[in-house]
């Protein structure tokens, strides 16, 4: 909103104090200026009117004047040389004197040109920065007297504010309630405007016979005054000059007068040509469906039972708070006026505004509340000026519906609250000082127990102040929010930890930024198509906004892999080898048919390595294995291969390189190898991609996890045997590992000693082994906690392990 | 029998520097000291000596022995040394880049999220978290926020799919789902599941529908923070800011309270500060956060009695910091992940 300095300073006195202190003052009272613009003529010495006695052609230059000037009545003429051609001879101008020095700094100073002396120079209104007029120098037309200084001709130049004011105050939302706060703050007296006719007369009756609110609820009150006999005109000079400083256009002076008052009180108002209201009345009513209004920007605008109209007896004439057709407006041939002052329901002005998508200065302050009890005020105020610029006289008395809301209040106050919630010493007097300087009206009296307390009456236009913690806020904004002092943190220890979720997150993220990955960040919201691709079609359904604004950006992520696929081509695209790249975030899986938040941590990485002068082989399968396996093990979540699962039954993932960990719908889940191809095409990449990523259900991760115990470990000697075992090509190492680990383990406890690990460590498939089946070769260790084992026993015992092995299983021991 | 000895030392120091392999090595050494060499024959002439001269003779014999074995142990050395840098290869350039990849950058989201957090866990802070999917309670009804806020307009915040339902993001009733627009909503997720006092931090991503542009991202970072106890005062959510500031920014850090609006907080501040060092005309305040103190309507919200407690709110968008502290201007590059970016923070 924009604040113009002369304006304000009609109702407080602003004289002394510069323009950066009241725009610091409007910042500290909490109205963040966004701009401050100088306007206007500044003041500007030895820059007066003169009169042209006479020229000639420069004898030097085909484009110069050679000018003799008068500044003074019978005074003697000055040289000017002047490059401008649109003045005679008589004409009265304005001359900047050697001395004088112009808008931008410019210094006029005694000078030759071309060889002739120059005293001073004749100005455009762009050269005294008063507009873009710069087709010649300015001819003064209604001849002002020689030697009258320019600033009295133009009068004083003005700063413009522009403030952003916060949602809770529509009070300020007007000149007036700047000044107000500006009084308050430089603890200055707030002048409200004097009407100068008396209305509390009238002659004859009102020019409406009645008005009506059909619905109180959403006009509380209403109250419209009857002119007579207006001419309808070009404003005055300082009308227009208030209007303009704000960056409003004038219009004609009546409707300029009712946003004048608009812009001065807070209180919108609508005139309307009387002559137009048909049927006698003006009724507030709910609109028709189908209704419809050409309102005053000329646009037809349909509207819906929510939006509430003013009407006459025929049709709707304003969009309540909003906007006015064009059917009853104020024009030249207007001569009688009847004038609404209203106080409408915030939301249903907001409603409708929202609704045609129709902002405008009188629907922005309804929104966000007028004054309850402002509209008489604002009526006379107008009315007043009415009668000032436009003539006319007050007919008949004001017609009235309803009242206007009760809403004063009052709020019991102690001091000493307002210091515990501050937490410094702030005065009972300072206390008292700052709320009166914001018009509230402070008692002082003593509660039951005896303790003092202030009783403070709230004004109308003070809606958002009701409990005594708003009235700190003001007493502190008005002291000086950057007057907090300084202190010590005063820390007391609680009793509670990081949440396990960032935990685990640090923790992975440093497991992959010491095996070289760097993590990135990608947007959350990704495109439909990756999306369906990539996790199907229920999924492209549940993962949709109900409201996207970009067709790439529509879902809900399910997977960080597509982001991290982006970044590496994103990367190749610009000549670089991509890095091994992480990303830690939430994504979102559907999983019978509800969608689960998930904490995920993906990797991924170009599966060959940057050229260099020194070849490194591929990244495989098993690194991403390794690396799910351990970002699984930091949320303590054991994760041995033989829990993985081959995929084979994915077009995401390559097929015979890749393997997924858990069931695909619980609490810890991962997945991880080759990407396909096919998957790959959209990002354009230039080759295979290994990557993998672990999911977590937070509460998962949440779940309180007990401090491990030790476990004793045996001081005695390993032995170790290997065993090769033949099976089908298709069974898994994971499982013949385990079936030994299990058979192992039975057999081991009868000896009462342990079977430590079971390890894969050959792989051989072909010659002297049957069609269609491999070796897989294993070390076992076993250990006692007691004692050294003796080869006898050890023996006995893996004679027996591969016996049960035969017996119990398809597996052969390889000989 | 000492020439004997003498020529076996002779015939070590000869041969020896000469074998270029431990084969040759073991070889050469079988012939003086194996079960048939020259040394080994002369010992076993020490038995018919008279017994008279055999002390004499055994020491004779125990010092070439020593000498014998010196050279044998030089001679072995070396062929090890040899064979070692054999296995090893030629020497490096040790000027030549490695061709591994170095370690890996956090991004610098998260290095400033941890800076900020860790200078925050000092002062009693511990980092709390919560779904990026809200819903309208949790993000707004709990936090004051007026039923026809224009925060909540489709046009600023998104909303998922209306018939989506979420297993794990709990609903007050059945309101709507939304992405949550700031990390406020946490505040009443935590006050909900505990009794004061509380003071956490949390830190993570929220969303508002916004054109993406130089100052704007679809989604973004904040730290929210919240203490809850008794007696917090105005005057402790200052000292901690100044206290957070100066940590970040160096001690000459100074922070400024302006009145501002939020409907969760009253007083509501917005915070400015200024440093030497920063800001480009050296004392000019810079708009960083907003910050206020907890309003009695959410303590109602969440059963903490205002009577009893007291507490403050603030909450700081990481990338704006970011940005300020390492001079990017567009908040995009954050979002890019180029190699080149991401490294310039390792």
């Amino acid at each position: 909103m924009k604040v113009s300095r002369n304006w304000i300073e009609t109702y407080v006195d602003l004289s002394g104090i510069t323009d950066a202190a009241i725009s610091h003052a409007l910042t500290m009272v909490g109205f963040e200026v966004e701009e401050v613009i100088k306007t206007g003529l500044p003041p500007l010495e030895n820059v007066v009117v003169g009169e042209v006695v006479s020229y000639e052609q420069h004898p030097n230059a085909d484009r110069l004047s050679v000018c003799q000037v008068v500044t003074a009545e019978g005074g003697d003429a000055r040289t000017i040389v002047c490059g401008a051609k649109n003045f005679a001879a008589g004409d009265r101008v304005i001359v900047a004197l050697p001395g004088s020095v112009l808008p931008g700094g410019f210094k006029i100073k005694e000078s030759k040109l071309r060889g002739v002396v120059s005293g001073g120079m004749m100005c455009s209104e762009r050269e005294l920065g008063l507009g873009e007029d710069h087709e010649g120098i300015a001819i003064l037309r209604d001849r002002p007297a020689l030697g009258t200084p320019v600033n009295d001709l133009y009068g004083g130049g003005d700063t413009i504010f522009d403030v952003e004011i916060t949602p809770n105050r529509p009070d300020a939302l007007s000149q007036m309630g700047i000044a107000r706060e500006m009084a308050a703050w430089f603890k200055r007296d707030l002048q409200y405007p004097e009407i100068q006719h008396n209305l509390s007369e009238w002659n004859g009756r009102h020019l409406v016979d009645t008005v009506v609110s059909d619905t109180p609820e959403n006009c509380p009150h209403y109250r419209g005054y009857s002119v007579r006999g207006v001419k309808v005109g070009e404003s005055p000079a300082w009308l227009k000059e208030r209007l303009k400083s704000i960056g409003l256009r004038p219009i004609n002076n009546v409707v300029d007068v009712t946003n004048f008052v608009l812009h001065e009180l807070g209180q919108p108002l609508h005139a309307f040509d009387a002559a137009k209201i048909r049927g006698g009345e003006i009724r507030v009513r709910m609109a028709g469906a189908g209704e419809s209004i050409v309102t005053l920007d000329e646009k037809k605008r349909v509207l819906d039972p929510g939006m509430m109209v003013i009407a006459d007896g025929e049709r709707a004439l304003v969009i309540a708070g909003v906007m006015g057709s064009v059917d009853a407006e104020v024009d030249e041939s207007t001569t009688d006026i009847f004038l609404e002052s209203a106080y409408f329901n915030p939301s249903t002005v907001r409603r409708a505004s929202r609704t045609l998508g129709l902002s405008t200065d009188s629907s922005y302050r309804f929104e966000r509340g007028v004054d309850p009890k402002g509209t008489e005020f604002a009526a006379l105020r107008c009315l007043d000026l009415i009668l000032e610029v436009a003539g006319g006289e007050l007919q008949g008395r004001p017609l009235v519906a309803g009242e206007a809301p009760l809403v004063e209040k009052e709020i019991s106050l102690s001091a000493a609250y307002v210091r515990r919630v501050l937490g410094f010493e702030l005065s009972d007097e300072v206390i008292v000082e700052n709320l009166r300087a914001l018009e509230l009206d402070v008692t002082e009296t003593t509660d039951d127990d005896d303790e003092p307390l202030l009783l403070v009456g709230i004004p109308s236009f003070r809606l958002d102040l009701y409990r005594p913690i708003d009235l700190v806020e003001e007493i502190l904004r008005i002291h000086g929010s950057d007057k907090v002092p300084p202190a010590d943190v005063r820390t007391r220890g609680l009793l509670a930890e990081d949440d396990p979720v960032p935990v685990y997150l640090r923790k992975a993220s440093s497991l992959l930024m010491g095996r070289g990955y760097s993590e990135v960040m990608n947007y959350s919201l990704g495109e439909a198509d990756v999306v369906r691709d990539w996790f199907g079609k229920v999924a492209g359904e549940v993962l949709t906004l109900a409201n996207p604004l970009a067709s790439d950006a529509s879902h809900l992520r399910p997977s960080l892999i597509p982001g991290l696929l982006q970044t590496l081509a994103f990367n190749a695209a610009r000549g670089q080898h991509p890095p091994p790249v992480f990303e830690c975030g939430r994504v979102f899986r559907e999983i019978n048919g509800a969608v689960y938040e998930y904490v995920s941590v993906a990797f991924a990485e170009m599966r060959d390595p940057a050229e260099g002068w020194l070849k490194r082989s591929p990244v495989d399968f098993y690194a991403a294995a390794r690396t799910a396996a351990d970002l699984l093990g930091a949320a303590g979540v054991s994760a041995r291969p033989h829990g993985f699962q081959a995929n084979l039954s994915d077009d995401v993932w390559q097929k015979g390189h890749a393997a997924r960990f858990g069931g695909g719908e619980g609490a810890q889940e991962a997945e991880f190898g080759l990407l396909a191809p096919g998957a790959l095409q959209r990002w354009d990449l230039p080759g295979p991609v290994v990557a993998g990523a672990v999911y977590f259900l937070p509460e998962f991760l949440k779940k309180p996890v007990a401090r491990r115990r030790y476990q004793p470990f045996s001081a005695f000697p390993a032995a170790v045997r290997d065993l090769a075992v033949v099976a089908p090509v298709e069974t898994p190492a994971g499982e013949i590992a385990e079936t030994l680990t299990r058979i192992g383990r039975t057999v081991c406890a009868e000896a009462a000693f342990d079977l430590e690990g079971v390890e894969a460590f050959d792989v051989y498939e072909g010659k002297g082994l049957p069609e269609g089946s491999r070796s897989v070769a294993f070390s076992l260790t076993f250990r006692s906690l007691e004692r050294t084992l003796t080869d006898k026993e050890v023996n006995a015992v893996f004679d027996r392990l591969q016996a049960d092995l035969q017996k119990e299983t398809p597996f052969r021991v390889r000989s | 029998m000492e020439t004997d000895l003498q020529s076996i030392i002779a015939e070590a120091e000869a041969r020896l520097p000469a074998l270029d392999s431990m084969a040759q090595f073991e070889q050469f050494k079988a012939t003086l000291v194996g079960p048939n060499g020259s040394f080994t024959a002369v010992t076993k002439t020490i038995g018919k000596l008279p017994p008279a001269e055999r002390p004499l003779a055994g020491k004779l014999i125990n010092q070439y022995k020593t000498r014998l074995q010196a050279l044998f142990d030089a001679a072995q050395e070396r062929l090890q040394a040899e064979a070692e840098a054999a296995r090893l290869g030629p020497p490096v350039d040790v000027t030549l880049p490695s061709p591994d990849r170095p370690a890996g950058t956090a991004h610098l989201i998260t290095q400033v999220r941890e800076e900020i957090c860790s200078i925050l866990r000092k002062i009693g802070f511990v980092v709390a978290d919560g779904p990026e999917v809200e819903t309208e309670y949790f993000c707004f009804d709990a936090l004051n926020t007026p039923k026809d806020h224009p925060a909540r307009d489709l046009h600023d915040t998104y909303y998922t799919h209306p018939e989506t339902a979420f297993g794990n993001v709990s609903q007050k009733a059945d309101e709507r789902y939304l992405l949550r627009t700031h990390t406020s909503s946490v505040q009443i997720r935590t006050m909900l599941a505990q009794p004061p006092p509380v003071r956490i931090i949390a830190p993570g991503r929220c969303f508002r529908r916004d054109t993406a542009d130089a100052t704007h991202s679809a989604n973004f970072h904040q730290i929210e923070a919240l203490y809850v106890d008794k007696g917090v005062t105005v005057r402790d959510l200052k000292a901690d800011l100044d206290f957070l500031f100066r940590s970040l920014l160096g001690a000459d850090a100074e922070t400024r309270f302006r009145p501002h609006y939020f409907s969760y907080t009253e007083p509501s501040f917005e915070v400015d500060f200024r440093v030497g060092h920063l800001s480009k005309v050296g004392s000019e305040w810079m708009e960083i956060m907003g910050c206020g103190m907890v309003d009695p309507a959410v303590f109602a919200e969440v059963g903490y009695d205002p009577d009893i407690w007291s507490g403050y709110a603030f909450g700081l968008g990481i990338e704006r910091i970011a940005m300020t502290l390492y001079g990017i201007d567009d908040i995009r590059y954050l979002y890019q992940n180029d190699a080149r970016f991401l490294r310039q923070f390792a």
